[in-house]
């Protein structure tokens, strides 16, 4: 039978003086499953874990019991102490019989003390019929994939080799860069793209534990976090590879504006990577330039704000004041996005240099003229409440960055989700680059639209984040949990009791379910390295086949069992 | 280079500080965390709620605080500053300066008898996320009676523990000092300070904070009475020559979670955001303003006030061009909450003679390794990447 080793805390009488503590400690004596009970000025002070520490070990228990205060309170303090003695915190549980029971019932005493002795019964009966996970232990491949090569893979792929990571570094490309290698000057440093990522590019031709493949797709992605099974499709046929973790960098697309504004009917209307071209071979031949933002952006289909366009048109509009002699740049838009101070103060540039700034409506968006080639843009200025025509021969669409489709297809391979315009969603908004999926990550533009500035930081991040999974040689499946050793444990399928009905899988939001056909049948089984424990298939399981050895439906009924029970 | 395990000091044990030192020591690093404040978590732990999920603000950061707390490689420092930091080959040694706190945060159970005992009513429990929660005594109020002390049960209060002075040698050193507000009295047309009902928004956050005093009531400071309007102000002090130029960059947003959330407690309540650009560029964020765009009960007008000021029979008038109209307007409203003083902190509290290199605009330079919003003014998920991307710096020695 299992051994369990309760302490009560007294915490100075906040506990004791509304909690019987001494008749808890009689009653709970009686039980066989309770080998000792120690009741305790207080757990949570310097000296007390090692005290407590040594009746367990002195006892032989395998489960301990605590009654103190709140995890808001200081059971965490204590629960800490114990594991830095050593003890699994895994086997430990508590009751909050403080802030829980002694404060907010102060007043009354009985009540106070059948919620204290409910929560110790519940307890017990979990320590009395949990039982263990087993874990699995994997080897972590010590090597990395990055898909995508352009500024945040780069900077992605260059920190994993330059912390001591082999990585293999894709692209559908022929060479590494991506867009910024078309972009001439890329805001607000005014650098040419290209010599931006030079040193990354350069590192990546001469750190040996960078292999790049050009013209490479992802056939395939099988496995889990630390030993994903890769099969790449490139020029030379498949190659397999085998991965501790991946990074996803995949970039997105500047929106076509197909009829937009005339665009592909009047000539002179044309994109931001149209006018880079044109700055790339010369300068482009106008008396002045136009920029209407949001092109296709924050509207109905598409309500999101591409960041880039903005400080991309601020930095067009410049170089047409700058560079092309007696010609004039306005922006007409609707919200100026340049958070921050350094894009601030580009705006404010911009405004220094003449760059006309004119606010408009969503409801009124301006109207294009010209007949075969654009000659002027009317506007109403929401500011003035004027309508305001501007003669041009150039017409600018800021149009927004868009969602790759191949960026959703392998986010499917990968078993992470999108957003709903197509971008891959992060985990949460304080693990921006982590995803649900251990050991994948995700940077730049991929995951949503940002500067090359902003999305080579994110490459260095998902480096610095694969290379904290990647440093060690194996890992445990119970370990795969935000919070060391606070995993619960990992659901189990019984395979004798699966009718093989699908729910788990269709319900498990980590993918950890799958169905593998035997025989005749099909029965899940548990990737254990994905589990999470939530006991999401537990609980859609019409057979009880899924369970959570840990929190098992025996320890759940128990509990219950005794929650709103009269005790003696 | 790969198997050189560093010693960093990270400067700040906010989201950018505590997101930095988890990953250094993810990757075998140790790290000294030194914050000025009782407790870690800055700023970001101190908000009622979180934009763009609306959960609460403390919840994801308790985990991270929980493990750098937890983590073998992290020494953290509270109640700490870096008084000098000194180059030595190729190194940096630094002098740290952990104040004595009356009440030993290891050692206070929160049990709340000092409270009861103390004749000035100095002996208060700290905000209400601080983790763990402790009680504090403000010195400066305090009338040196030691009854505190004395019904202490597990003397966690005494009055004469000496600061400590701790030299580290580190290798590399992180800047992630976070942002302070900065006083907007200077700036007469605000009226800042000039009625209780006119506040800036982190003094609103806790106001209407749900584990605050008023438990998420919506109220007036200067009665306790429901107002029945809030006027937000965008670009308070920020994007403003005067005082400071830049976007402060969270403010847009921080204000349509502030009035989304009072129309959600108190409907009534009449909500207006005076706002510039409405600059919401992450991911999600433009629907977030879309609900208000779409009729969700907050209005959004576009325009700066000129003058804001108390009126003799109650309220507060704001005066202000609807630039969509071109009109001249004059409104009167119960509450006033100011958006977008926010400065990054180290020009505010400098390091004598050891700071890092600033920008004209008080921000640190690409000449040393910084995160958050000393960098840059960013959000809780820019400070979160620009921490790990400091933290790959640190670890490869590189800087910028």
């Amino acid at each position: 039978m299992t051994k369990i080793g309760v302490f009560l805390c007294n915490c100075f009488g906040e506990i004791g003086q509304v909690i019987d503590l001494e008749s808890i400690r009689k009653r709970l004596e009686s039980d066989p499953a309770v080998d000792f009970v120690t009741v305790r000025e207080s757990l949570c002070l310097p000296g007390d874990a090692a005290e407590a520490h040594a009746r367990i070990r002195e006892r032989g228990i395998a489960r301990v019991l605590l009654g103190a205060c709140s995890p808001y309170g200081r059971m965490e303090i204590v629960r800490l102490g114990l594991a830095k003695e050593g003890v699994d915190v895994r086997t430990v549980r508590a009751v909050d019989l403080r802030e829980g029971c002694a404060w907010v019932h102060g007043k009354d005493p009985r009540g106070a003390n059948r919620k204290a002795a409910n929560q110790i019964d519940m307890e017990l009966a979990f320590l009395r019929n949990t039982q263990d996970s087993k874990d699995v232990a994997i080897a972590v491949r010590r090597e990395a994939l990055v898909i995508g090569a352009g500024p945040s893979g780069l900077s992605a792929a260059c920190g994993l080799a330059r912390m001591g990571f082999p990585v293999h570094l894709i692209d559908r490309g022929t060479a590494p860069g991506g867009t910024l290698n078309r972009v001439t000057k890329s805001y607000p440093t005014e650098e040419p793209g290209p010599q931006k990522i030079a040193a990354l590019v350069d590192e990546t031709g001469r750190n040996p534990l960078i292999r790049f493949y050009g013209k490479t797709n992802v056939a395939s992605v099988k496995g889990y976090a630390g030993d994903f099974k890769v099969s790449l499709a490139g020029p030379e046929g498949n190659t397999s590879l085998r991965v501790g973790a991946v990074v996803l960098a995949t970039g997105a697309r500047l929106l076509f504006p197909q009829g937009l504004y005339g665009y592909g009917k009047l000539k002179g209307v044309i994109t931001q990577m149209e006018m880079e071209r044109q700055f790339a071979t010369g300068k482009p031949a106008c008396r002045s330039a136009v920029f209407i933002q949001c092109a296709g952006a924050r509207n109905a289909e598409r309500p999101y704000c591409s960041t880039i366009c903005c400080p991309l048109s601020l930095k067009n509009a410049m170089r047409i004041v700058d560079e092309v002699p007696g010609a004039k740049a306005a922006i007409l838009h609707r919200d100026i996005m340049t958070p921050g101070s350094v894009l601030e103060a580009y705006y404010r540039r911009a405004l220094h240099k003449g760059v006309r700034f004119i606010r408009f409506d969503a409801e009124r968006p301006p109207e294009v003229r010209g007949d075969g080639q654009v000659s002027a843009v009317e506007v109403f200025d929401a500011i003035s409440g004027k309508t305001r025509t501007i003669e041009t021969d150039l017409l600018v669409l800021s149009t927004p960055l868009v969602a790759d489709p191949e960026s959703a297809a392998l986010a499917r391979m990968l078993e992470i989700p999108v957003d709903r315009h197509g971008f891959i969603a992060e985990v949460y908004p304080v693990h921006p680059v982590e995803t649900r999926n251990d050991g994948v990550f995700i940077c730049g533009t991929a995951r949503w639209p940002v500067s090359s500035d902003q999305a080579m930081a994110q490459g260095e991040a998902a480096a610095v984040k694969a290379a904290s999974f990647l440093g060690r040689q194996t890992v445990s499946a119970l370990t795969m949990s935000r919070v060391p050793g606070t995993k619960l444990g990992h659901a189990t399928a019984n395979a004798e009791a699966c009718t093989g009905c699908g729910n788990c899988v269709a319900v498990c939001p980590y993918h950890a379910c799958r169905l593998q056909r035997t025989g005749q049948r099909s029965v899940s089984r548990v990737i254990k390295v994905r589990c999470k424990a939530c006991g999401s298939c537990a609980s859609v399981c019409p057979n009880g086949a899924m369970q959570i050895p840990e929190q098992n439906y025996r320890v759940t009924g128990e509990m219950i069992r005794r929650a709103f029970r009269e005790v003696r | 280079m790969a198997d050189h395990k560093k010693t960093v000091l990270v400067v700040g044990g906010g989201v950018a500080g505590i997101s930095a030192a988890l990953d250094l020591a993810a990757g075998g690093h140790r790290v000294h965390l030194v914050e000025r404040g009782h407790d870690l978590g800055g700023q970001v732990a101190r908000l009622d709620k979180f934009y763009p999920t609306d959960h609460c603000a403390f919840c994801p950061l308790w985990t991270e605080i929980r493990r750098c707390k937890e983590d073998e490689s992290i020494t953290v420092h509270t109640l700490s500053r870096v008084e000098t930091l000194e180059p030595r080959e190729g190194k940096h040694q630094a002098l740290v300066v952990e104040s004595a706190p009356v009440v030993e945060p290891s050692l206070c159970i929160n049990c709340g008898r000092c409270e009861t005992a103390c004749p000035k009513g100095v002996a208060k429990p700290i905000w209400e996320h601080a983790y763990p929660p402790v009680y504090l005594i403000d010195r400066d109020r305090c009338g040196d009676c030691r009854a505190c002390a004395d019904v202490c049960p597990t003397k966690a209060i005494a009055f004469d523990r000496e600061q400590r002075k701790i030299e580290l040698d580190v290798d590399e050193v992180i800047w992630a000092a976070g942002f302070d507000e900065v006083s907007l009295a200077p700036m007469k047309e605000y009226g800042w300070g000039t009625h209780p009902d006119i506040l800036t928004s982190l003094e609103f956050e806790a106001w209407k904070a749900e584990a605050g005093e008023n438990r998420g009531k919506i109220l007036r400071r200067s009665d306790r009475a429901v107002p029945r309007s809030i006027a937000f102000i965008q670009c308070a002090g920020a994007r403003d020559l005067r005082l400071l130029p830049h976007c402060s960059a969270v403010c847009c947003m921080h204000a349509l979670k502030q009035a989304q959330w009072v129309k959600r407690r108190t409907p009534e309540v009449d909500c207006v955001i005076l706002y510039t650009d409405l600059r919401t560029v992450g991911r999600d964020y433009y629907e977030y303003a879309l609900r208000d765009f779409n009729g969700n009960g907050v209005r959004l007008v576009r325009g700066r006030p000129s003058m804001i000021y108390p009126l003799p029979g109650g309220g507060i008038a704001v005066r202000y061009e609807d630039t969509p109209t071109g009109k001249r307007e004059i409104r009167k409203f119960d509450m006033v909450v100011l958006n977008g003083n926010l400065q990054s902190a180290l020009p505010l509290r400098p390091v004598p003679g050891a700071g890092p290199e600033l920008t004209g605009e008080g921000f640190v330079t690409a000449a040393s390794v910084s995160c958050g919003f000393v960098m840059e003014p960013a959000d809780v998920t820019e400070s979160a990447i620009q921490a790990s991307s400091a933290a790959l710096r640190s670890i490869l020695g590189t800087k910028g």
